[in-house]
């Protein structure tokens, strides 16, 4: 790794880390902080819910009202769009831009005519992304803790919150890897952000869809989503070895061809 | 040639099917101003980024400083000094911050020392951003960055576009005083005139192949002028006889075009007689080159 070239790069990208931490963070505590008036107010609530088509609550990620009455599982329901859905879209953005962004800004000329070898710049980048990512979500999961910590009514699982977290992160890095496969395979020197973009949406809605349509459970399986555990209050939830090796195994693979690809791509200006 | 600093065998470039270079092959000495002419499209550029490592060749190989230019590409570049010829830059950051940030990639201990020297030399304004330099300045910026490690080997692809003439001939002079110094300098450019007023030896490469290898002394020789003379009375084209005339063309009016290879002297005294509007004397384009001395 070369460390005049990551900390240039994790400088470059420092502005946009701390906008997607704000964002996420004020997503996180603004919803956070309803959880007290939703307690008091929760027999109306379940009433206005009673009325909401199954298929709807499942999309929004609730299969099961009393989920949402401990601070926990109301953390869990609530806020996995922004851990999972923004953090991907921040993992995939960055990653897509890293290489590729050299490219159509005509600068890679500049930095592979340095005395870097191409694994030194191709490791430098996925460093800065892992720390981005790393960075992104202690920050956000140590929101999260705080505002359970202040909000709820009893004790609640940490274990099962940390294990969520970690789920958390591994689909970001998933996403962060697919972003820096697609972006060695494209032939044109371009932005992908809005296909990147595209994608995680794409994958998010392809794992709803299979949750509310009971025809079409399988097609669940495509999507990463699938692989994370949120039903945090389950007293069995625990890290699953199967999901585990799944989101490593994709990460190392994407990582691998990648990083195999970049070593011998051409770079044209 | 012993010890070449750049020594390329066959080497060849095909993107699919459509050629780059073909078995290009060049012994570049130590200390030389090598000049790499050609037209457009011809395969400098390809050339030129095989030995940077930005492309890979599909055969042949090429050593820099007995290096080879895939497997030590790290080495080489430590004592390299490149001229792209689109100067691009970090446009968030400002001229000192990239230049800082150029030479803490070498293992240099006077960096700033350096950076300080070349930019006045160059008149070059540190506190600016990259993103507000026009084209000539940016290309100054890219020019500093190749010379703040004092490379042994700079390669150059089209370097002085954009550059005003005075800063040309900074730069030439810098280039001939570095040059005395050790370094050797592998100068890529379409410009005959500018090849031949710096280089000692230079290569013609077309349609992707070295087409001749020649000191600049016997180019020089062949001295090829494209000449445009607009008579004041009407000129028939058989009745213009002088030696050393190709490619002779009539019009519009009494406009009179021609190549012309002698003795620039001789042509004067020719035309003495003769009533006269407008006489042009200008450098061929390469291609009229290629095709008057090696008729390809």
């Amino acid at each position: 790794m070369n460390w005049n070239l990551f900390i240039k790069e994790f400088r470059r990208n420092s502005f946009s880390l701390i906008l997607w931490i704000i964002i996420i963070t004020l997503f996180i505590s603004v919803t956070m902080s309803v959880y007290r008036t939703f307690l008091e107010n929760q027999s109306k609530i379940a009433g206005m819910m009673s009325i909401v088509p199954a298929g709807l609550l499942q999309f929004k990620g609730i299969s099961d009202f009393n989920d949402l009455l401990s601070a926990l599982g109301f953390y869990a329901v609530n806020n996995i769009i922004y851990m999972m859905v923004l953090g991907s879209i921040f993992a995939i953005v960055l990653s897509s831009n890293i290489l590729l962004k050299e490219e159509y800004d005509k600068t890679a000329e500049y930095l592979l005519t340095r005395p870097v070898t191409r694994s030194e710049v191709f490791l430098s980048k996925m460093a800065v992304i892992s720390v981005n990512v790393l960075l992104l979500n202690l920050v956000t999961t140590l929101a999260g803790f705080i505002c359970i910590e202040i909000f709820k009514t009893g004790p609640f699982n940490i274990k099962a919150f940390l294990i969520l977290s970690l789920y958390t992160l591994m689909l970001n890095m998933l996403f962060g890897s697919t972003g820096l496969f697609l972006s060695v395979i494209v032939k044109r020197p371009k932005p992908i952000t809005t296909f990147c973009i595209a994608i995680v949406l794409i994958m998010y809605f392809i794992y709803t869809l299979s949750k509310i349509t009971a025809g079409i459970s399988k097609i669940g399986y495509l999507s990463p989503f699938k692989y994370v555990r949120t039903d945090v209050l389950d007293p069995s939830y625990n890290v699953s070895p199967g999901n585990l090796l799944y989101f490593t195994g994709i990460i190392l693979l994407l990582l691998i061809i990648s990083y195999r690809r970049y070593l011998k791509k051409d770079i044209y200006t | 040639m012993q010890n070449p600093v750049i020594d390329i065998t066959d080497l060849s470039k095909f993107y699919g099917k459509s050629r780059g270079i073909e078995k290009v092959n060049l012994e570049i000495g130590e200390g030389e101003i090598f000049g790499f002419i050609g037209p457009n499209g011809a395969g400098k550029s390809t050339t030129i980024r095989v030995l940077m490592n930005l492309i890979f060749p599909t055969g042949g190989s090429a050593r820099i400083m007995g290096m080879d230019v895939i497997r030590q590409t790290k080495e080489i570049k430590q004592k390299v000094g490149y001229i792209p010829s689109d100067a691009n830059a970090y446009s968030s950051m400002d001229v000192n911050e990239f230049l800082e940030y150029s030479s803490r990639f070498y293992q240099i201990t006077n960096g700033n020392r350096r950076i300080s020297e070349l930019s006045r030399l160059f008149d070059l304004d540190l506190k600016r951003k990259i993103a507000d330099l026009s084209m000539g300045n940016r290309k100054k910026v890219s020019i500093v960055q190749s010379l703040i490690h004092n490379p042994g080997l700079l390669i150059m692809d089209e370097p002085t576009t954009g550059l005003d003439p005075l800063m040309q001939s900074v730069f030439f002079e810098l280039l001939r005083s570095e040059n005395q110094k050790g370094m050797t300098v592998f100068f890529s450019s379409h410009i005959l005139s500018e090849v031949q007023m710096f280089c000692k030896r230079v290569a013609i490469i077309k349609e992707g192949k070295i087409i001749q290898i020649e000191d600049i002394e016997n180019l020089r020789k062949k001295q090829l002028k494209k000449v445009y003379i607009e008579f004041g009375e009407v000129i028939r084209i058989e009745s213009f006889k002088i030696n050393g005339t190709k490619n002779l063309s009539g019009g519009p009016g009494n406009v009179l075009s021609f190549l012309y290879s002698g003795n620039i002297n001789d042509l004067v005294s020719y035309l003495s007689d003769k009533k006269i509007n407008n006489l042009t004397i200008e450098e061929p384009s390469l291609d009229e080159i290629f095709m008057h001395y090696y008729q390809i």
